[in-house]
């Protein structure tokens, strides 16, 4: 053993790339993403207190900005639970049963994501509007769609509308059905089954999936400009009174708010690395979005 | 060519592969490192084929050190135990990477390389498979068209993993002819692993019989299949082979 | 379905429950969220008629506005499949301090809300912004110009390759790459050869994505593009300019030629895909 000689060090293996070739690469995206990513993220809170906190919890307080945290909570709390209702069943009916037109169906379900969120609102103007036939029986019985809360939800499901179901599918496809079919042998009702066996096996999917429909509810900008009107202190979201405080100069105010959105984001994505890492297991597509 | 392989080590971190082996490889012999999983013998492979580097040690090609070549230099014919054919390229293009591969100046130019990779399928006696691609051949097909990728740098020897691992029974037993017959054919001196002692016995002029340890893998004994059998040097290889 | 031969039925027999609910739920939510609102941008656009939409589109500040867009739109997403692939690797290959926050920071173009993308954008690359204004020295306007509207699309579709791309690099088995270089390949040659072919169709996939996002981006954009007609108007702003003048058949005139478009390009595109998955042979 008096013979060492080190050859490990001075060669690398036949897989690797040379360390100037590595770190080049690494520079680039460490210095991409501090550019694309990091930056635009310090900025929010820079401008946001660039007056201090004081002027920065301010603008969060007036009415206008309450109203809009208030509207923005609502929508989310409309279209979120909706939308993993839908996921849920859609999941249930794609992946339990066996029917014609089932890629189709995945398909539908899947066109809101390549729709522009700008025609996406167009779309319910057009149908809900009170120019059209729908809208304007709405509009006269006292229930108008476009221009308010209503019109704002269906926008925000609209683009929001594939990631429970997104999420659910290739986890159900995975478990298959034979658990829920041991379960219905022992006797137990449908419900039961659901409750006692399937949601157990999806909920960190279901949560993963929540989470995401959420941070995007929260944020939608395109589709909920188009059909909101732009009330303020009545239809105007987090996202629309940060635009407005901005093309009105008010830049304490916008990025105030832009800030609290931000913070949303980034408990989002932490809560999304966690259960990445904690149940990768059991988030088939993870890593797809 | 002759393989001098002289007080071979080497280390994974804390964990010990391979204590110190030596091993002397007669040019043109067809040479069997047998023995049990973590016994080292796929890491003495790789050492030779410059996949991996020992911790101490030299290795000899020829009489000249080779210890410090890189892959690209060693020009070893290696077969990998997945075989590792590449899914986008078909046959031919398979086959021929080897050669495209090269630097311009010693690169053949393109008719000779056809006429290279169509010698080496007629060689490994499937000459119609060229525009396939690999996933749609079968296990016994793609195993041969490895040792043909690997043949067709020209290399100065031919090193194995585990090369008949992933075939069932009867596949096994054709390709270990088919093995010997291109042994014999191009005279390279060929190392190839198994764990399987009847595929060692049968097929190689020379067997090394490897097994595992604290300190790492290490050589157990050395000698033609019916020496071995005859006369094994230990109690590990009285129970190995018989097995 | 009263047909008299039936090859398959329309929906098999199954012993699971629930099969009334949850294609009910299914079919209704689908309906009325989905189906129907773009059924009515259809059903106007055929009530406009061709000619009608036609003669919308057929005007220079339409056509400058699309072009703008589909323009920009592939260039960003060109740069995120380059700029993508390149982080999938670095994430899956290397270990370096910050690797797990580098790969978390990924996601932010998905988590934050385009608005605030748009206004943190335009505060940096503004003229009077941090980059901006160093751009301003050596005479580069980032912000208000078409420059200021690539980086915005850069931004929201910066995750969709590297996401796509990721589980494929840790897939690659380290014996092909191996086999490569016993081969005599270089390094470099092993890159180009074989480890890019196989990146390919996935990374394909997330152009693709990026591209679809990308060409309908609103928010992000209309704060850094500074909307001067003819130069840095998208086509989603040009809805909504219509929107807001009540011009409805316009608006939808350029929806629909929007649509058309942009499922054109990702037909192509998946057609690419669908090609190159098949040769690799993994449908």
């Amino acid at each position: 053993m008096s013979d060492i000689t080190p050859y490990e060090g001075r060669f690398r293996s036949a897989t690797e790339e040379s360390p100037a070739a590595r770190w080049t690469m690494i520079g680039v995206a460490v210095i991409g993403l501090g550019i694309l990513v990091f930056a635009p993220l310090l900025v929010v809170f820079a401008e946001a207190l660039s007056k201090g906190w004081w002027a920065a919890i301010k603008s969060l307080g007036n009415r206008d900005a309450l109203a809009a945290i208030k509207l923005t909570l609502m929508i989310a709390a409309i279209s979120v639970p909706l939308n993993a209702a839908f996921g849920i069943a859609a999941a249930w009916f794609i992946t339990k049963f066996d029917f014609r037109g089932k890629a189709f169906l995945i398909t539908l379900i899947d066109l809101p994501f390549s729709v522009s969120p700008v025609v996406a609102g167009l779309c319910i103007v057009l149908m809900f509007g009170a120019n059209s036939w729908a809208g304007g029986w709405l509009v006269a019985n006292g229930y108008p769609i476009v221009f308010a809360l209503p019109g704002i939800a269906l926008a925000t499901m609209f683009v929001t509308f594939p990631f429970v179901a997104r999420e659910l599918i290739p986890v159900m496809v995975e478990q298959g059905r034979a658990e829920e079919e041991a379960a219905l042998t022992l006797g137990a009702s449908g419900w039961r089954t659901f409750w006692t066996v399937t949601l157990p096996n999806i909920r960190w999917a279901l949560l993963y999936g929540v989470l995401l429909c959420n941070a995007r509810a929260m944020g939608e900008f395109g589709a909920v400009a188009v059909v909101s009107g732009k009330i303020r202190g009545q239809t105007a979201t987090m996202p629309i009174t940060i635009e407005m405080s901005y093309n009105e100069y008010l830049s304490v105010a916008a990025f105030s708010m832009a800030a609290v959105l931000t913070l949303l984001a980034l408990v989002t994505l932490l809560l999304k690395t966690a259960l990445e890492i904690r149940h990768a297991d059991q988030l088939a597509s993870a890593r797809r979005h | 060519m002759h393989i001098e392989i002289d007080e071979i080590s080497k280390q994974f971190g804390t964990t010990a592969a391979l204590a110190p082996v030596s091993l002397s490889i007669p040019s043109g012999a067809l040479v069997a490192l047998l023995g049990p999983s973590g016994s080292g013998k796929t890491t003495l492979l790789r050492i030779l084929g410059g996949l991996e580097f020992p911790t101490s040690g030299r290795v000899r090609f020829d009489g000249v050190d080779a210890t410090g070549l890189t892959v690209q230099e060693r020009r070893a014919g290696f077969v990998f135990q997945s075989y590792a054919l590449f899914r986008h390229m078909t046959v031919f293009e398979n086959i021929a990477y080897g050669l495209k591969a090269r630097p311009r100046a010693s690169r053949p130019p393109k008719a000779e390389i056809a006429r290279r990779v169509q010698k080496l399928l007629e060689l490994i006696q499937l000459p119609e498979i060229g525009p396939r691609y690999p996933t749609q051949l079968s296990g016994g097909q793609r195993q041969r068209v490895a040792l043909a990728r690997a043949l067709a740098i020209e290399p100065r020897m031919l090193l194995l993993d585990e090369p008949f691992g992933a075939l069932d029974a009867k596949v096994r037993k054709e390709l270990r002819q088919g093995l010997r017959d291109i042994h014999d054919e191009t005279g390279l001196t060929t190392v190839f692993v198994t764990h399987d002692q009847d595929e060692a016995m049968e097929l190689a002029d020379l067997v090394v019989v490897m097994s595992g340890s604290q300190t790492g893998g290490r050589i157990e004994q050395i000698g033609k299949p019916a020496d071995i059998r005859a006369r094994p040097a230990s109690d590990f290889v009285r129970e190995f082979i018989s097995a | 379905m009263h047909r008299t031969v039936t090859r398959r039925p329309l929906i098999h027999r199954s012993p699971m429950p629930g099969l009334g609910l949850s294609m009910g739920i299914t079919l209704t939510m689908i309906s009325i969220i989905v189906l129907l609102p773009i059924g009515a941008l259809l059903l106007k656009g055929a009530s406009f008629g061709l000619a009608g939409i036609w003669e919308t589109v057929n005007r220079e500040r339409v056509w400058r506005a699309l072009y703008l867009s589909f323009r920009l739109s592939l260039l960003a997403a060109l740069f995120n499949l380059i700029f993508g692939v390149l982080l999938a690797w670095v994430l899956v290959r290397y270990r370096f301090p910050g690797r797990r926050l580098l790969d978390a920071a990924v996601d932010l173009p998905f988590a934050l809300p385009t608005a605030v993308a748009g206004i943190a954008l335009t505060a940096l690359y503004a003229p009077n912004g941090v980059f901006g204004a160093l751009a301003k020295e050596i005479g580069w306007k980032i912000a208000y110009s078409q420059w200021g509207i690539f980086l915005a699309l850069v931004f929201v579709g910066l995750p969709f390759v590297t996401r796509t791309v990721q589980p494929v690099v840790e897939e690659i088995e380290r014996e092909v790459e191996e086999a490569s270089a016993t081969l005599g390949a270089s390094r470099l040659h092993t890159i180009r050869r074989v480890i890019l072919p196989m990146l390919m169709p996935a990374a394909l996939t997330g152009f693709a994505l990026s591209l679809a996002r990308a060409v309908g981006e609103y928010g992000s954009v209309i704060f850094i593009a500074g909307n001067i007609p003819l130069v840095t108007e998208i086509a989603p702003l040009l809805i909504v300019i219509q929107l807001e003048e009540f011009k409805y058949n316009e608006a939808s005139a350029i929806g629909i030629a929007m649509l058309l478009i942009s499922f054109a390009m990702l037909l192509v595109i998946n057609l690419i895909g669908v090609w190159s998955r098949r040769r690799i042979g993994h449908v």
